[in-house]
């Protein structure tokens, strides 16, 4: 309303600013959707409709070649009760959301508080703190962390110089998931750049008070910054547990597919790919991915539940 | 008022024009696949294989081009595994290359699907009368004809002779067996103090596995489709390569763990290893270069006196079921299989040719690794067998099982019975499930 007065077209209009005012719902709710058609049909045809699909398959035993035939909950039975690798990959995944999201959020607000000082450079800094999230799921990034850290890699001869040798990183079991966590908390860019702007947002009397009651830096930081930040916090901590469920690129370029050595790299999605399109198990592979999305929901679901313990709204107390 | 009108009017109209665009597209694609046979066409045409099979692959093409300006063939490659897993998601996605490389160990698992057309008839018939009925049978599923081997290769030890000779390491000779391998390479090893290893860890290839079976007497799988070994096969292979990468003869793990069937990541290719197991078909004329030294030949090693190699089909072409180019096609495997001048290109790189018409002609043209490539069929030939059947589906996942669970004994998370226990039972079930 506020809009249309201050369009001088529509205050002269006359009667047609009358028909409107009696069905001003129904018009707009027609430009509305029409205007949301491409993301509703995009929603429906591309996310909503084959993972309908997928739930359907995931009940049958299909080969991506052949009709599926339908055998019911086998495919969920076999997950848990016959299938080693799968509880490996489950295995591998938790320890991989478990560490690097934490290191990740830490490592980007570390970075966002530094960044958050008021200095000329601070553009510069910002971008290239942020450039390694552009690059983040593309292949290109994960080929040269296999590179660097592979035997007589960048890394690999960097420590024999100084008397370390631990061989190619990304063909030892016992290195080569740190690599992938290595790689997933230098792309820390996105959570960065929320967090710095969720530290604009703090009113600067808060820290004013905080000085003048005679708080340090770490006081200032746990008292000041860390509450109101809490929201910012939590949004970034689901958004980032949520990335690491996902997490596959990494580690199908850097193990060459294989989720190797010794399956310590065999991320869930990684397996799931695996059962589908090398075993062409499609059915079983769909049963994965409805487990993976039962998971994700109810870890998210559990964090919103803890958000109340931790999470402070301005204005709320 | 028609100021106001007038933008909405617009927006409408793009979105109705997009839509119809978008309509007009998808009705295109549909009616495109009927066509085919009048004016140019176009197909595609995929192997698996490293850049220099590539090369003269494509080098081959441009001559068909040349020869049939109304075909137009597109071609792409990728690496063993890489290969299988686009080709099996394009396949299921309708888009299969019209012209693609199958293999020995998946045409079973893709004929049953009835995905591949029959070369026997119809548009997609091939003229097969030069090759061999034995090496056809490998392309033979149910009576049908589904791949045509356009070359014939065998198993291989390749070692750096000039390395072994400064290492005093006695060469492969008549009759050879799997000590003398292990000496040899030991002595590589030693005397490198281990930079470069005898030979690169061959235990986790199920193919060399096969070898060393057939030397027994035993196959990997029965005609009825079944396992042809036991555990106690896979724990006597085992122990014996362990020892190898135990004693330093051998590449260690980290390595091993690595080799995909590509030349990067092979440890003969990156010098880390002055021998290894593999299948006499790669070879083109730039084979030293990539490998940076100049390699002999020699048959496997034998504790039994036989060799256990056979006249495999190196790899065939197929025609995709739904391919819309069947006749195209056809006539590009015609060309590549039958005619003395692709024969002349495209030389060893994938094996010795299955006409035995070009045989000849080929190997007299022949220099460098090629040649050599030729030499070694030429002399381990008459004691080759035939080549098994098409092994059952599943096939594939048992492959990649073996290699996945040697994985477990370099690096000595299991003991080697426990190993080939765990092999045995993933095995039995990739067969059943297939």
């Amino acid at each position: 309303m506020a809009q249309q007065t201050l369009d001088p077209d529509v205050e002269v209009r006359g009667p047609a600013g009358g028909r409107r005012r009696r069905a001003p719902y129904g018009e707009r709710a027609g430009v509305a959707l029409l205007f949301l058609s491409p993301w509703v049909l995009g929603a429906l045809l591309l996310t909503v409709g084959p993972m309908l699909a997928s739930l359907y398959l995931s009940f049958t035993d299909y080969d991506l070649f052949t009709s599926p035939t339908w055998i019911g909950l086998a495919n969920y039975r076999d997950l848990f009760a016959d299938d080693d690798r799968f509880l490996a990959a489950v295995w591998v995944t938790t320890r991989y959301v478990l560490i690097s999201t934490p290191l990740k959020l830490a490592a980007a607000l570390a970075v966002a508080l530094l960044l958050n000082r008021a200095s000329r450079a601070q553009g510069f800094y910002r971008s290239a703190f942020y450039a390694p999230s552009l690059l983040g799921a593309s292949v290109a990034v994960a080929l040269v962390w296999r590179v660097m850290f592979d035997a007589d890699g960048v890394v690999d001869s960097a420590l024999s110089a100084v008397g370390v040798h631990t061989g190619g990183w990304v063909s030892s079991p016992r290195y080569s998931l740190g690599v992938l966590i290595a790689l997933s908390v230098w792309q820390f860019g996105a959570p960065m750049v929320i967090f710095l702007a969720g530290l604009k947002q703090v009113p600067p009397e808060l820290y004013d008070a905080a000085a003048v009651d005679g708080a340090g830096w770490w006081r200032t930081l746990r008292s000041v910054t860390l509450p109101m930040l809490s929201p910012v916090i939590f949004f970034n901590l689901v958004l980032e547990t949520i990335h690491a469920f996902q997490a596959f690129t990494a580690a199908f370029v850097v193990s060459g597919g294989r989720g190797g050595p010794i399956d310590s790299t065999l991320f869930y999605t990684l397996y799931l790919y695996l059962k589908g399109f090398n075993e062409f198990r499609m059915g079983y592979a769909s049963a994965m991915a409805w487990v993976l999305v039962l998971v994700v929901a109810a870890v998210t679901g559990v964090l919103f539940r803890t958000a109340r313990l931790w999470v402070f709204y301005a204005g709320e107390r | 008022m028609w100021r106001y009108r007038r933008p909405r009017a617009v927006g409408r109209a793009i979105v109705l024009t997009a839509l119809g665009a978008v309509l007009a597209a998808t009705g295109a694609c549909g009616s495109d696949g009927g066509s085919g046979s009048s004016g140019p066409v176009t197909i595609r045409f995929a192997w698996w294989g490293n850049p220099d099979r590539a090369e003269v692959t494509n080098k081959a093409v441009d001559l068909f081009e040349q020869r049939n300006p109304t075909i137009k063939v597109e071609t792409s490659f990728a690496e063993f595994n890489a290969y299988f897993q686009k080709l099996a998601t394009e396949i299921a996605g309708g888009a299969a290359p019209d012209v693609l490389q199958m293999d020995y160990r998946y045409v079973r698992e893709y004929a049953d699907r009835n995905t591949l057309a029959d070369l026997n008839t119809g548009d997609s018939k091939v003229d097969t009368s030069g090759v061999t009925q034995q090496l056809l049978s490998g392309g033979t599923v149910g009576g049908k004809l589904y791949g045509i081997p356009p070359t014939q290769n065998t198993q291989v030890f390749s070692y750096d002779f000039a390395q072994w000779e400064k290492a005093g390491a006695a060469a492969p000779k008549e009759n050879w067996t799997w000590a003398d391998l292990q000496a040899s390479a030991q002595k590589v090893s030693d005397s490198t103090q281990r930079k470069v290893a005898g030979v690169g860890d061959f235990g986790g290839i199920e193919d060399w596995f096969e070898v060393y079976l057939r030397q027994q007497g035993k196959t990997l799988y029965t005609p009825e489709g079944k396992l042809g070994y036991a555990a106690a096969d896979v724990e006597k292979w085992w122990q014996m390569t362990d020892g190898l990468r135990r004693s330093g003869a051998a590449t260690p793990a980290a390595l091993t763990t690595k080799m995909d069937g590509s030349q990067q990541n092979d440890p003969v290719f990156q010098k880390k290893a002055s021998s290894g197991f593999g299948y006499d078909s790669g070879f083109t004329p730039k084979t030293w270069e990539l490998m940076g030294r100049e390699f002999k030949l020699a048959p496997f090693p034998s504790d039994t006196g036989k060799i256990g190699q056979y006249a495999k089909p190196a790899m065939m072409f197929s025609i995709a079921q739904r391919s819309a180019n069947k006749g195209a096609g056809a006539k590009l495997i015609n060309f590549l299989i039958n005619d003395p001048d692709a024969g002349k290109i495209l030389g060893m790189s994938r094996g010795l040719p299955a006409n035995a018409k070009l045989r000849d002609q080929v190997g007299a043209g022949l220099t460098g690794p090629p040649q050599v490539g030729f030499q070694y069929e030429q002399a381990v030939g008459p004691k080759l067998e035939a080549a098994p059947p098409p092994p059952p589906k599943g096939a594939g996942t048992v492959k990649s099982t073996f290699q996945r669970v040697y994985d477990d004994v370099i690096f000595e998370r299991s003991s080697i019975p426990a190993a080939a226990q765990k092999f045995m039972t993933e095995a039995e079930k990739a067969i059943a499930a297939g």
